[in-house]
């Protein structure tokens, strides 16, 4: 069967219960809106093929429940992820004081190198607003992330927050492969010349045998 | 002098210049409060002389501490923190639309919605021991739309104590040991299936859903929920786990022909068809807990070792077996079978460095490309080990 993309990347979306983890990962995907749309028990994914770059990405999003005890079961997932996204609800401040403890329990279970970005959702209900646009870029700042406001409700920022989430996992995919192959040439370089020394050693034995 | 409090909880005179006496007063109160609260009986008859006293209690942190000792509740129900269950009762509820009838009218729904959070928090706030869920919603509502509000009480009360009693401690840790009860059922009956399973590591996760909302959360017809919750109301407390086996046991062929792969096999599994034929499949969960009881599966239950666990141990296995240099042995070995094989003549190998550097290229890039450029980790360990690299012995 072949193939229908070139690479693919696991993303999981973290947050509070109810800050719109579903809705966007919804609106992402089948371009749907529905704030009533069921709770999330578990965990589940859903898959989107993007093109970056000329190379067909298929990006498999998973989405979690957001109760703290739902935790024990969804830290299993994270050691899965290439890129993490953080959401927090605009108008919902304790659910933006929580990034703190979801950002260190991804330090814990998660891969070093994993990706992350925050997302700070609902940014159409600004008569809610709890959290300032300046309050989220601080944040992301200090743990060195990208930034975005979305609305999954107006669709304002939705697939660029993924997309980019995306790009980020690639170019550091890219930069391991560099890397390795760069030092794998290094050791061919170190093999050679050990063998060279170790060949000629062997001659010399051959000789003396005679 | 006209004195009043901060947000930020400072001492402000109404001139708005800071009085060093009351910052001296208010530490030294602040003090006499925290000593009141620690003592063992907590010092009540101080408290209430400080509430009273100049000032009152300070800040809004204190006055949470205080207040309920000033009107005499149990510190066993502070311990079950209504505030944040209460939260995700409501956010759980107003998400429950997809619950209620189609056509129902809106009012009428509304209505139904506000003594579905009646019935739970009353549940929740008489049994103190008992945690909220996501999921828990699920079953309440179900009684709620069958038997209606006083008797649904009643009937919820009772199960949350006995039946769901597992899903309702503080932590996960039995949902997720009854969960372990699913892999042996489906062992005994189709050890394929099982096999197939625990290679995709799939683990029981897609069960999850099912097993604490006794399916209400995940079948759109409200027929067949209540048609299960008959059946379950009847039976063993551990029948909703039988019942899961039943169903992936009854997709076996969809399983078998799935990708042997994580994601596909629970994404598979998680989406239940939403046309089972249910009486057979009850009566077949009914046969497997006569012929498979509990007790019979229990220790192989409680030995299965967690998902993060095995799976890892898998994962470092794959691993192993895919190192590059696993698979330059293999081929090594395949090519000194050959009776024209240049490993004959060491100094070969050493005369071809940049043949032999674009055969480790080539199977390291193999590599990624075969387990996706995903699996990093993998090539992440070649680094580690590539000193060790034993390419021309």
């Amino acid at each position: 069967m072949a193939k229908q993309y070139d690479v693919l990347f696991r993303l999981l979306l973290l947050g509070d219960s109810g800050v719109g983890k579903t809705c966007m990962l919804r609106r992402f995907t089948e371009g749907e809106f529905d704030p009533s749309h069921i709770s999330t028990i578990g965990v589940d994914f859903k898959m989107k093929t993007i093109e970056i770059g000329g190379l067909k990405v298929r990006i498999q999003i998973w989405d979690t429940a957001g109760q703290e005890r739902y935790q024990t079961i969804t830290k299993q997932y994270y050691r899965r992820a290439q890129g993490i996204i953080f959401v927090y609800d605009i108008t919902n401040l304790p659910s933006f004081q929580h990034i703190a403890k979801w950002a260190s329990d991804v330090d814990e279970f998660a891969p070093d190198d994993v990706q992350t970005i925050l997302v700070g959702n609902k940014a159409d209900e600004e008569f809610g607003r709890q959290v300032t646009k300046d309050q989220g870029k601080k944040l992301a700042e200090t743990y060195g992330m990208e930034f975005f406001e979305t609305s999954a409700s107006t669709s304002s920022n939705i697939s660029e927050s993924f997309i980019r989430m995306t790009e980020l996992v690639l170019q550091a995919q890219m930069r391991d492969v560099d890397d390795l192959l760069g030092s794998l040439d290094n050791y061919l370089d170190r093999a050679a010349l050990q063998e060279e020394k170790g060949s000629q050693d062997n001659d010399a034995q051959r000789t003396c045998a005679c | 002098m006209f004195v009043f409090f901060t947000r930020r909880g400072r001492w402000v005179r109404s001139d708005g210049q800071l009085d060093g006496d009351w910052e001296t007063k208010r530490k030294r109160k602040i003090a006499d409060i925290t000593q009141a609260l620690s003592v063992d009986p907590v010092d009540v008859a101080t408290l209430r002389r400080m509430a009273i006293s100049e000032g009152g209690l300070l800040t809004d942190e204190i006055r949470c501490q205080v207040w309920p000792w000033l009107l005499n509740i149990p510190p066993h129900l502070l311990d079950q923190e209504p505030g944040t269950d209460y939260n995700q009762v409501l956010l759980d509820v107003q998400r429950s639309l997809r619950r209620f009838p189609p056509g129902m009218p809106d009012e009428q729904r509304e209505g139904l919605q506000e003594e579905l959070i009646d019935i739970i928090l009353r549940v929740l706030q008489r049994n103190p021991q008992l945690h909220y869920y996501q999921g828990y919603h699920d079953i309440v509502v179900t009684f709620l739309l069958v038997v209606g509000e006083r008797l649904a009480t009643v009937l919820v009360e009772k199960l949350s104590t006995h039946h769901l009693r597992d899903f309702m401690d503080p932590t996960m840790d039995n949902t997720k040991h009854i969960l372990n009860y699913l892999m042996p059922i489906i062992e005994r009956v189709n050890p394929e299936v099982q096999d197939f399973m625990q290679q995709a590591e799939v683990g029981t996760v897609f069960a999850l859903s099912w097993l604490i909302t006794w399916f209400g959360h995940v079948l759109s017809d409200f027929r067949h929920v209540v048609r299960l919750y008959d059946f379950f109301l009847a039976c063993h407390p551990l029948m909703p786990i039988y019942f899961a086996a039943v169903i992936v046991l009854h997709r076996e062929g969809e399983v078998l022909d799935c990708e042997c792969d994580m994601a596909m096999v629970h994404h598979l599994l998680s989406q239940i068809p939403q046309d089972l034929p249910y009486e057979t499949l009850i009566s077949r969960a009914g046969d497997l807990f006569v012929q498979f009881p509990p007790s019979e599966l229990a220790r192989e239950a409680a030995a299965h070792e967690s998902m993060a666990t095995s799976t890892f141990k898998d994962f470092e296995l794959a691993s192993t077996q895919q190192r590059p240099d696993t698979v330059l042995r293999r081929r090594r070995r395949q090519k000194q079978g050959s009776p024209e094989s240049s490993t004959a003549n060491p100094v070969m190998t050493v005369a071809q460095p940049s043949t032999a550097r674009r055969f480790v290229r080539l199977a390291v890039m193999g590599l990624t490309v075969a387990l996706g450029a995903a699996a990093l980790a993998v090539v992440n360990t070649a680094l580690e080990w590539a000193p060790k690299l034993d390419l021309f012995p």
